[in-house]
């Protein structure tokens, strides 16, 4: 969403080329820090966390790496060693224990961690399947995702600190350079207060012209001739009123005044709604615990154990090389 | 196979069915010794099966002569082990020794032709005998073993094993599903909600983005003449800005944007992360006025439920 893109294709075209090779670590019209990520697994994953894993990283895509190939011996120390001159600023590691599975942000190499228990999930694919039509154009994956992180404004530091690392782990928008068309994805985290769970999701936008019949829409956006058997003369066509879109007049709240042509269909101020449709994962997340170093350091926030819990903490985490167990002693605490 | 049993003896049938005559008998009498043993486990290597192939062929040849055996008994050292079998054979290879050659492979084959008739009628007669018995109705099935009772003991085992198997495989494949669940094929209303909250996010964003873009329609971002008019333009938003909020202006004076409202990234997240704020240690004893007061205000004050990273 922040990388910009220049309607001056000659121009840019060198610049263009190279990031192919290499990503940029500052983006190139504000001049900040992209944030990076590897999405991993410590320990043995079954098939569909495996899946997950999948999912997750093409989720952050652009800016992660799709294929990172992962091998039983590597911990934690190895990928932290290709992080730093790669610019990987955030870890998002998959681990399983027989009570859940559990997700670790990790902001690299300093720290802090959050470590969410998994409560449910689904994956990319069944939420396709559970869809009449999955969509999924091909630039999709290509942009960043805006972020919406909803709920989390009550003030607790543990949740501000999550907003901040959830904020942090996407590229920020400038909204005066953003190019609204590479705004395809989103991804929700909604905080519920009283089961203290996180709703994680994941949407594409779609927009849509507004105040036009459907018959419209459609034969401008599908390029195929209509079908006029039934029509005494093509004024019909147009000026049949035919009913417009069931979902149309409810959402006032989802129109949007575009300044710019966004596509061929969505053109420059005229109204647009704004569709989403789930592509997935889905996770259903609960915050357990943060650390204030990378998978390791002392206990910040603990869901289960008071703070007094946190000096054993502390011996296990110094007895710990690789922090794999850390996962665990979540979980020995909650029992 | 054949052709090779032709040729072999061609060079030394003389003197080996001599020598062979001659330890025949010796080696025929241990056979007779090791009888009982007959219940020991015959290794079956290639040369065995090829002699267990031929022995086949040969079987209908009852006691008729078949020049090529010894030359197959001198292949195998290891004859012995194989015990009954072979010490049957060996009665046979007795008799057949005092009888001479006969000459040629189509020699050979015609009397096992001949026999073979009178083979099958004994077959027959045995065929029928098995026929004829009533078969108990049996969950086996028909058994043709002397011991019926350790077969379905055998088979029972096999499918308790089997069973235990699948049922550990079911396990472990559902706890490696834990937490795994199919969403709906409708959209509850949780969903919807979460939806519908995910819009506003993207609809405020949308607009946010069409207001600041507004004021610079119409000039290209990447000329230098342009740029300069845009900056000046945006410094007078900021600056308009500036005098609404005094406070958060300065604060957000990192940001580009104008209207992103969130306070300062909370420590945690710098890099100089607890080298410079050392009494972060004990956090929750202290009143929660030093970190980003107002950035929390604003957020609550906001739609109170959704705010958004458009910084």
């Amino acid at each position: 969403m922040a990388r910009f893109k220049n309607k001056k294709k000659g121009f840019f075209k060198s610049v263009v080329k190279k990031k192919q090779q290499q990503q940029p670590n500052v983006d190139h019209i504000t001049g900040d820090k992209i944030p990076k990520s590897f999405v991993f697994s410590r320990g043995k994953l079954p098939p569909p966390l495996k899946q997950l894993e999948m999912d997750l990283r093409k989720l952050m895509l652009p800016y992660t790496a799709l294929k990172l190939k992962e091998k039983k011996r590597n911990n934690l120390k190895d990928f932290l060693n290709v992080a730093g001159p790669m610019g990987v600023t955030h870890f998002l590691i998959l681990s399983k224990t027989e009570a859940a599975p559990y997700l670790r942000v990790a902001r690299t190499p300093q720290g802090p961690t959050l470590t969410f228990k998994i409560h449910e999930y689904s994956l990319a694919v069944d939420v396709a399947q559970s869809q009449l039509r999955p969509r999924c154009p091909q630039d999709l994956f290509k942009n960043p995702p805006l972020i919406v992180l909803s709920g989390f404004g009550n003030g607790d530091q543990h949740l501000k600190l999550t907003t901040i690392m959830f904020q942090n782990i996407f590229p920020a928008i400038d909204i005066n350079t953003v190019n609204l068309s590479t705004c395809q994805r989103i991804v929700l985290l909604h905080y519920n207060k009283d089961t203290k769970l996180i709703d994680f999701r994941h949407y594409s936008i779609r927009l849509q012209p507004v105040g036009v019949s459907r018959r419209l829409r459609k034969f401008v956006q599908n390029h195929q001739v209509p079908d006029l058997r039934s029509l005494q003369d093509v004024s019909d066509f147009v000026t049949r009123a035919g009913y417009g879109s069931e979902s149309e007049a409810d959402d006032e709240a989802a129109m949007v005044t575009l300044t710019s042509d966004l596509g061929r269909v969505n053109r420059a101020s005229t109204k647009s709604a704004v569709k989403l449709q789930e592509i997935g994962p889905r996770m259903t997340l609960q915050l357990v615990k943060v650390e204030e170093g990378l998978c390791s350091g002392t206990v910040i926030f603990n869901e289960y154990g008071p703070v007094g819990d946190q000096k054993k903490d502390d011996k296990e985490a110094k007895n710990q090389d690789d922090n794999e167990e850390s996962a665990e002693d979540v979980e020995d605490e909650e029992d | 196979m054949a052709a090779e049993v032709a040729h072999v003896p061609v060079s030394e049938r003389g003197p080996r069915k001599r020598i062979f005559s001659s330890k025949k008998g010796g080696k025929g009498k241990k056979k007779m010794r090791m009888m009982p043993g007959a219940g020991e486990k015959v290794k079956i290597n290639p040369k065995m099966k090829k002699l267990y192939r031929k022995r086949a062929k040969e079987y209908n040849s009852d006691d008729d002569e078949d020049e090529a055996e010894p030359t197959t008994f001198e292949d195998r050292g290891d004859l012995e082990k194989e015990g009954g079998v072979s010490s049957e054979e060996e009665g046979d290879n007795v008799d057949a020794e005092n009888d001479g050659f006969s000459d040629g492979e189509a020699d050979e084959i015609q009397p096992g032709i001949a026999n073979f008739s009178e083979g099958s009628r004994a077959f027959k007669t045995a065929f029928k005998s098995i026929i004829k018995n009533a078969v108990a109705e049996d969950a086996l099935g028909p058994v043709l073993s002397a011991h019926k009772k350790l077969v379905a003991e055998k088979l029972a085992e096999e499918e308790s094993e089997r069973k235990v198997k699948g049922e550990a495989k079911k396990e472990k494949l559902m706890a490696g599903e834990k937490g795994h669940v199919k969403p709906a094929k409708y959209l509850d209303t949780h969903e919807k909600f979460l939806i519908g909250v995910a819009t506003k996010g993207v609809v405020k964003l949308f607009n946010a983005v069409n207001k600041a873009q507004h004021a610079q329609k119409g000039l290209n971002p990447s000329r230098f003449k342009d740029e300069k008019v845009i900056k000046k333009r945006r410094k007078e938003a900021f600056f308009s800005e500036l005098g609404k909020t005094p406070v958060s202006a300065a604060v957000s004076k990192g940001h580009s944007s104008g209207t992103a409202d969130e306070g300062p990234a909370w420590a945690p997240l710098r890099d100089n992360y607890m080298l410079t704020s050392s009494k972060l240690k004990d956090w929750d004893k202290m009143p929660e006025t030093t970190v980003a007061d107002d950035g929390i205000g604003r957020m609550s004050e906001d739609d109170g439920s959704s705010d958004e990273d458009d910084d």
